[in-house]
């Protein structure tokens, strides 16, 4: 409430008049002389004190009439959010936010904030309505609005919480589902009861989380005072080597002291395969990080699982860290050419063999030496420039129907059935550009993975090469044209068939009909081609929880969806189906997930999981900046107190002032009768 | 009408008690005095009989230093031994009121001040006193004695001029003038006191029995006002003490039993202190009528005179 005039409470001190008429006035009026107070003075005083004030009733109705009086000059009116404030009086609907992101099982701060849901529970009234959301990276309903007569319930959501989870902290989803809640109730009062731990990094500004106008929201900070000591393992990277014909593997842990004192004397131990096998000294100054690097560890053909864990401290969780070594595998293409040393596809064969990661293993065959074990044991199949045999092309066609990729380079020789649609264009005429200006690859399709790379500026010249030569093509209806020649003629032209791709390049590879080899973006071309062509990914070496995790990770290409996965608590879990029909799993525990098949009985894949070491760092924020954010007014209610009110609207908030004036003069009425009373009497 | 009636005995019986407000409107001291003396003594039975006797008591063995006129004679002859002559009373005997003119006797509920009808008393009693032809005295005092009478035959008239222009004005204390006024008298008497005591019982008889050491007879009237004895007020006010004009706020109601209880006790403690030291105390409402008070007081007299 303000007071458009609140100068006029400075008569407020005409408070003081009735009580000098009751206390001075009336007694001076009424003196008795009396010839001796010496037996008066022996009655014991506080049966004459306690009657100083002779009408206590009138005394008060004058003064409340005289303060009414003050308060109605005073001009006071109410503003808009007390007008909304006082129309909410009444019951409420509590949500309370419990997080439960790994970071509270720092010390002792689980328990605190549980016993914190409980005193928020407990103060719930007899008509108010309270929903218990537990959250991490996600959030999640435990109990939905339930009536507070009934406690019972809330407080067992919250001890069937159980501990803190492997996940981080996101304030964001939490505060959406509590607006959610919030906007469904038919209670006029709402509260957000917010309890955590307030980690910097589980805010990353507005992100759209806004409650509905009037909420209030009562953050509960679980907090440790004094120094915070935690170590974190928040990385490992992997430098692969050839040792012997044998893949090794060194592993370089990063340690970060997020504490304000320096750790040392603590160990780092490299596990694999749940045995300690190097044990690193540990030192890290405060509020710094080392990386340590363990010697190389051989691989076998199976998936290693490895662990790195830097000794323990109050939260033990980001101490860890999981991973799973598995050896390279190469890309395996096969290269069809021309029998004999007429073959051209030198050019081609250097540059798969200069990859690292990944690595090509390219064989070289003749059209007519192509057996089915090639095909099978390959990923990707590479024309170039050689006639392809009707059979040939069924075969291939169905490679690429089974998920297989192939790389079709033309050039003057290269010729295929018609009765074989696999190719992303009808083959036509050689286009002659060796009078003239030769021709220059423009046009390129940045958004396709095989051009992605060269996207940014300075990252490519396709341009520099000079094509001399190239095959006109009619592209099909389905093919996708990824590049064209400055004459607009197709360069390059993409065509999915069953789960695999066909890419069809019009010019040769090789220096016959362009010098586009001898350019430095014809090995990150190839490369690029042949992993998109191959379906070639990355294996992770971990995940992250909260990550989803495929079926088919770890795999491989075409592998069956498994069934069932192991979670590193020894949970059998079906693998549930998202909106696109893949079968996927949130990640929610820290450790090694295993992927078995259908039967269960042989494992597919492991995936190793870890928390979010963003969370361990546990410098707070102030709560104050999510309250900010989440209770902003929303656009619709700023625009309207932007607008100035009708005069109509103004009148109407500063009406108070006649209420307080009418009461003040019946209270002076009543004044008067009171007086005319006791005076009779 | 009661100035008639005081005339005229026989016609109301009860009108001799006069009122003392009726009394105080008359003005004149002397012929107040003489009005209630008067019709006094005409409805009293028996004369009174006021101290003065000349009876042969016993003899007494001559010291140095008394008077040798007082000598038996006759009895030297008899015996040869020289003896004295010792009677009952003095044939004309020293009287003196002794008044307190305190500032709280300037007060009065009910038309009449406590001094005024101490200032009736006086003159009542010394009228009486001197129909008896014995000497008369007077002595007002409140801290310190404001008039003095010596006591004489002729000395009436002094008195009740003295009387008619005392004017009660400074606050009181009683043992100082007292006992000063003790050794003052030094022949034998009657002496009257007339106060409000508004002293502690233990401080009033210990200012007063001084004034019998020397074989004083000691007649104390205490004068209250009825709104003393009752303290009927009705509403809260702040009650002022006339001699201090120190003020505190009062609800009569809420403490008029108390209060009532304790000047009981006060009237007590003075009867039962006074009988002990053998003086006589009568306590005098002035809403009382001047002889009813001055009966009470006289056959109490009577009654101990018989006594010796």
């Amino acid at each position: 409430m303000s007071f458009l005039t609140p100068l006029f409470f400075v008569a407020l001190a005409g408070l003081a008049i009735p009580v000098l008429i009751h206390l001075i006035q009336r007694e001076k009026k009424q003196v008795v002389r009396f010839p001796s107070l010496m037996f008066v003075q022996r009655i014991p005083y506080r049966s004459v004190r306690r009657r100083r004030i002779h009408n206590w009733l009138l005394l008060m109705v004058r003064m409340a009439a005289l303060a009414l009086i003050v308060a109605a000059f005073a001009r006071p009116f109410l503003e808009r959010d007390e007008v909304t404030a006082a129309a909410g009086e009444g019951a409420r609907e509590v949500v309370v936010l419990l997080d439960r992101s790994y970071s509270l099982g720092y010390a002792d701060r689980w328990e605190r904030a549980r016993a914190a849901a409980y005193d928020a529970i407990n103060g719930l009234g007899g008509g108010d309505r309270g929903s218990v959301v537990l959250f991490d990276s996600g959030a999640e309903i435990a109990l939905r609005s339930a009536a507070a007569g009934e406690r019972q319930p809330l407080t067992a959501a919250v001890a069937a919480a159980g501990g803190p989870t492997a996940a981080a902290t996101r304030y964001a989803p939490a505060l959406k589902v509590a607006g959610s809640i919030l906007a469904e109730s038919p209670l006029p009062r709402r509260e957000v009861i917010l309890i955590s731990d307030f980690q910097r990094a589980g805010w990353r500004g507005e992100e759209g989380a806004q409650l509905p106008a009037g909420t209030t929201v009562t953050p509960v900070p679980i907090t440790t005072g004094g120094e915070v000591a935690n170590a974190a393992v928040t990385g490992v990277s992997f430098a692969r080597s050839t040792f012997s014909s044998q893949e090794r593997v060194a592993v370089t842990a990063v340690v970060v002291n997020r504490g304000t004192r320096p750790l040392a004397g603590g160990q780092l131990a490299l596990e694999i395969g749940g045995r300690a096998i190097q044990t690193e000294r540990l030192e890290v100054d405060a509020n710094s990080s080392t990386s340590i690097t363990f010697a190389p560890v051989t691989l076998t053909a199976e998936p290693m699982r490895g662990t790195v864990r830097a000794g323990a401290d109050a939260l033990a969780a980001d101490n860890v860290f999981h991973f799973v070594l598995t050896p390279a595998q190469p890309v395996r293409v096969l290269v069809l050419d021309r029998a004999g040393g007429g073959g051209n596809a030198l050019y081609l064969m250097r540059a798969l063999a200069i990859g690292e990661a990944p690595r090509f293993e390219a064989i070289v065959r003749p059209p007519a030496a192509v057996s089915d074990d090639d095909l099978r044991r390959v990923s990707a199949v590479l024309v170039n420039d050689v006639e392809v045999p009707a059979a040939l092309g069924r075969r291939l066609q169905k490679f690429v129907e089974g998920g297989g990729g192939l790389f079709v380079v033309l050039g003057p020789r290269a010729t295929w059935s018609a009765e074989v649609d696999v190719l992303p264009a009808s083959l036509q005429a050689p286009v002659d550009r060796t009078r003239g200006d030769a021709a220059r690859v423009g046009a390129l399709e940045y958004t396709h993975p095989v051009f992605e790379p060269f996207r940014s500026p300075r990252s490519g010249d396709f341009a520099a090469a000079r094509i001399y030569g190239y095959r006109a093509v009619t592209p099909t209806q389905d093919a996708q044209v990824l590049a064209r020649f400055d004459g607009g003629a197709p360069a390059l032209l993409e065509r999915r068939i069953g789960t695999g791709r066909v890419l069809l390049w019009t010019s040769t590879l090789d220096l016959a009909w362009s010098d586009f080899p001898l350019k430095p973006v014809y090995l990150p071309f190839v490369h690029r081609a042949m992993r998109h062509l191959a379906a070639y990914s990355e294996p992770a070496p971990w995940l992250t929880v909260g990550q989803v995790l495929e079926a088919s990770f770890g795999s491989g290409r075409a592998q069956p969806a498994s069934g069932v996965v192991l979670t590193p608590s020894g949970r059998r879990v079906g693998v549930g189906v998202d909106e696109e029909g893949a079968e996927v799993l949130e990640l929610a525990e820290q450790g090694f997930y295993e992927l078995r098949n259908r039967a269960g009985d042989a494992v597919t894949a492991v995936v190793a999981s870890n928390v979010d070491t963003a969370e361990s760092d546990l410098t707070p924020m102030d709560p104050k900046e999510i309250v900010a954010a989440a209770t902003r007014d929303d656009g619709g209610r700023a625009a309207a107190s932007a607008a100035p009110p009708t005069p109509e609207a103004q009148e109407r908030s500063q009406r108070l002032w006649w209420y307080l004036l009418c009461v003040g003069i019946l209270l002076l009425a009543a004044d008067t009768l009171i007086s005319n009373r006791l005076s009779e009497a | 009408m009661s100035l008639m009636a005081s005339h005229n005995p026989s016609a109301i019986p009860g009108a001799r008690f006069m009122d003392p407000v009726v009394l105080a409107r008359i003005g004149n001291l002397s012929l107040v005095a003489r009005a209630v003396v008067d019709g006094f003594i005409n409805g009293l039975h028996k004369a009174p009989y006021f101290g003065a006797s000349v009876d042969f008591a016993e003899h007494r063995g001559y010291v140095p230093g008394d008077d040798v006129r007082r000598v038996d004679w006759r009895l030297w002859a008899r015996t040869d031994r020289y003896y004295v002559k010792e009677y009952e009373a003095e044939s004309n005997m020293n009287f003196s009121v002794l008044l307190d003119v305190s500032k709280s006797m300037d007060y009065g509920s009910i038309g009449i001040t406590k001094l005024d009808y101490a200032r009736m008393l006086t003159a009542c009693l010394t009228n009486l006193v001197h129909h008896q032809r014995d000497r008369v005295g007077f002595v007002a005092f409140d801290s310190e004695v404001v008039e003095h009478v010596p006591p004489s035959a002729k000395h009436m008239e002094t008195v009740l001029h003295v009387l008619d222009r005392l004017k009660a004005g400074r606050p009181g204390s009683l043992r100082a003038p007292l006992h000063k006024l003790a050794e003052h008298f030094g022949r034998r008497g009657v002496l009257v006191v007339i106060s409000d005591f508004y002293e502690d019982p233990e401080t009033v008889v210990d200012a007063v029995t001084p004034l019998r050491f020397r074989g004083n007879d000691l007649i104390v009237f205490h004068v209250l006002d009825p709104a003393e004895l009752n303290f009927g007020f009705s509403n809260a006010s702040a009650f002022e003490d006339l001699e201090s004009g120190e003020q505190m706020p009062v609800v009569p109601e809420a403490m008029r039993k108390e209060y009532q209880s304790l000047v009981r006790a006060h009237i007590d403690a003075l009867q039962q202190r006074f009988s002990e030291v053998r003086v006589d105390y009568t306590l005098l409402d002035t809403s009382q009528p001047l002889d009813h008070a001055l009966f009470r007081f006289l056959t109490s007299r009577e009654k101990r005179m018989r006594l010796r």
